[in-house]
């Protein structure tokens, strides 16, 4: 029995997760993943009109509420039956295409950088730059104040990590810039969305208002804003990292799992949705030098609570789906899931997406030896968010030809009124990965509501069949040589862009100081 | 997104030498989870009343990195949001950030995602940190559900007194 470690809880992620890893001889033998807090919103649509759920599940977190938002109307519009004109898919489009670009940098500079650099070597820059140097006194300031959250706590540098002050002090200025640029993002959601956070307008049959060339004009010079930043700073910055100091971890593929892949493909190129600029499709045991990618058929999607603390229950499909907590089972350990596709563990999320589709410049990447793993993710989230970029320029295009259209439609007004009763499936393909969401409705009101939500796939626990989850999987074989400080077991794992948030957002102090600010 | 009463950049008390102040009363919560919403009904109340110029009203759902750029426009801050300090649900508090930062273990510790006061925190790395108030509630439940406890229902008039008092001293 190697020595057990448990990193609990995971920082720098969203929500609640606890890995636990076994490590023998320096590398990571054994893992478990497990989601610690209770999900289960569901409940609270049951019985509810089912044109509620859109905005009632754009609440369930935070930070993806928009995802969930648009999922949900999917799923609504398949099961009253309606099409979403041109004009309205559009929209949407562009809505999750903003959403891109700011949880992908988000991810990058905010939530993984501080993995791979030393934050501070910036004291060791030199240089003559002047916003460079800014930055330098800004870091060294806070380490003076002892106010270094979030820079710190962090793991110790290890051997992969970047030190060469030009290059630290060049990301960290580019951290800081990159929060403005997610800031911009977000607001470009709100250009169409009405307001940000939780946006207004995505309804089942399309959207709610009609846009003007002024939105247009308005999204275009802000997409103009985050092309530039993409194209000069983010993918250089990967670029440089990638395959570079961190060359010799994507040569290793450390944090590569299963190797099986899966999405459910998004963001219709046309009214039919039969293209798609993320094609969908499933990859069981990838072999990069003849990929081979089989249809996806979501009917063969169970989901296993084995080893979750639901009630007792064979893998179903998440139409039959519940939410019956066991808090005393036997052998649980995970709130979460596991879905499973034709009993394999799947990992989904931007690297899934990038192979599913034979992206050129990842598989570039890939035959010039970096294995699909951590870094590798990393690049497939760049290289994907430069084709949503890209994407949407096209839409604002295409939406200015169709606003010139008589009869410009933006949503299916004959499918407002809820059906008798009906099913119906949405998917997403949301920064994180795919996400489905699955509806019944029954006497206009609904009668079932599930999601499998991207990290209930990545992050799940094993099955029936003791399959690892694609976490638990992928940190197999991880090297940890100081067992005091597994950089490299969260270098994997925050590679995925872990999302277990269920947004409780409660300020908890964690002591009764608070108690002597009550007024009343 | 934001029900802004600002309508004109003069200041009513005269001189040049002071613009009018941006304050921000930005209600944060989880409308799912009963009492964790207190702050976002709270801020749906305010968007309905006429409020002093130059004050806005944001209702922050549960996002976290996203309010940055609300938070470093503002120059004073309301953050109102369900406080769990132990004293009986309903209980108010009212706190200045700087003096939570001072506490033995603090808000960094936090395990939760990206919080409404790490952020704030983080606002002074991108630019400035506005000076901040937190009001906070206590609640009764966190159960799932959309609906606030009665008590703490109760407790809304009495909550927006507060605020509205916060605001004749600032504008």
């Amino acid at each position: 029995m190697g020595k057990k470690i448990t990193i609990d809880p995971m920082t720098r992620i969203e929500g609640h997760l606890k890995i636990e890893v076994e490590i023998e001889d320096g590398k990571v033998k054994d893992a478990w993943s497990s989601g610690t807090m209770a999900r289960g919103f569901e409940a609270l649509l049951i019985g509810k009109d089912p044109r509620d759920a859109s905005y009632v599940t754009s609440r369930f977190c935070g930070v993806c509420y928009s995802v969930h938002q648009i999922c949900s109307a999917r799923a609504l519009d398949a099961a009253f039956g309606a099409n979403v004109p041109w004009g309205g898919n559009l929209i949407r489009n562009l809505i999750m295409g903003a959403e891109y670009i700011y949880d992908h940098l988000i991810h990058f500079y905010q939530l993984s950088a501080l993995d791979y650099i030393d934050i501070m070597a910036v004291a060791n820059y030199t240089g003559k730059d002047r916003d460079l140097l800014a930055v330098k006194d800004k870091i060294v300031g806070l380490v003076k104040a002892n106010d270094t959250f979030p820079l710190t706590p962090r793991y110790k540098p290890d051997e992969f990590s970047v030190r060469d002050p030009d290059m630290v002090i060049s990301a960290v200025s580019h951290y800081i810039q990159a929060f403005k640029m997610h800031a911009k993002a977000r607001n470009m959601g709100a250009i169409w969305g009405g307001r940000t956070p939780h946006y207004q307008n995505i309804v089942v049959g399309g959207v709610t208002s009609y846009p003007d060339i002024n939105q247009v004009a308005r999204f275009r010079t802000m997409l103009d804003e985050q092309k530039k930043f993409v194209e000069e700073v983010y993918i250089p910055d990967v670029l440089a990292f990638g395959t570079g100091p961190l060359w010799p971890l994507a040569k290793m593929g450390v944090g590569g799992g299963h190797y099986n892949y899966l999405a459910y493909g998004d963001f219709p190129k046309d009214q039919k949705g039969q293209n798609l600029v993320f094609p969908a499709g499933v990859i069981i045991g990838l072999d990069p030098a003849n990929i081979k990618v089989d249809f996806l058929n979501p009917d063969d999607i169970t989901e296993s609570v084995k080893y979750s603390w639901y009630r007792e229950n064979n893998p179903v499909h998440p139409y039959k789906g519940e939410q019956v907590f066991d808090l005393d089972k036997k052998d649980a350990y995970s709130f979460v899931k596991a879905p499973r596709y034709k009993n394999n563990a799947m990992e989904v999320g931007p690297m899934a997406r990038m192979i599913i589709a034979k992206n050129p410049t990842l598989l570039d990447l890939v035959s010039k030896g970096a294995k699909p793993g951590a870094v590798a993710r990393h690049a497939a989230r760049a290289i994907e968010t430069k084709l949503i970029v890209d994407a949407c320029y096209t839409w604002l295009d295409e939406l200015l030809t169709e606003m010139t259209k008589p009869g410009f439609k933006i949503h299916d007004t004959e499918h407002w009124d809820p059906p008798e009763s009906g099913m119906g499936s949405g998917f997403h393909e949301a920064p994180r990965g795919a996400l489905g969401h699955w509806v019944k409705v029954k006497n206009k009101k609904i009668d079932n509501y599930q999601c499998v939500v991207p990290s209930t796939w990545n992050a799940s626990p094993r099955c029936e069949n003791g399959v690892r989850g694609q976490y638990e999987e992928s940190l197999i074989g991880v090297p940890v040589p100081d067992p005091d400080n597994p950089i490299n077991v969260v270098r994997v794992i925050r590679s995925f862009d872990p999302c277990l948030a269920c947004a409780v957002h409660i300020i908890d102090p964690h002591t009764n100081e608070i108690k002597k600010f009550l007024i009343e | 997104m934001s029900k802004t009463n600002a309508s004109s950049a003069l200041n009513p008390k005269g001189g040049d030498d002071v613009s009018p102040q941006k304050i921000v009363i930005l209600g944060v919560g989880n409308l799912l989870l009963s009492d964790e919403g207190v702050g976002v009904h709270v801020a749906n109340e305010l968007m309905k009343m006429e409020l002093p110029s130059g004050v806005s009203v944001v209702e922050g759902g549960t996002d976290g990195f996203r309010l940055i750029d609300i938070i470093t426009e503002a120059d004073r801050l309301i953050v109102v949001d369900a406080v769990k300090g132990g004293a009986s649900p309903g209980t108010i508090y009212r706190f200045n950030i700087d003096e939570v930062k001072s506490c033995p273990s603090g808000f960094k510790t936090s395990v939760h995602q990206i919080g409404i006061l790490e952020v704030i925190n983080l606002s002074g790395l991108i630019g400035r940190t506005p000076h901040t108030i937190v009001i906070g509630i206590e609640p009764k439940s966190l159960e799932m559900g959309m609906e606030l406890s009665p008590e703490i229902k109760a407790k809304i008039p009495r909550i927006i007194e507060l605020i509205k008092e916060e605001l004749k001293h600032l504008t």
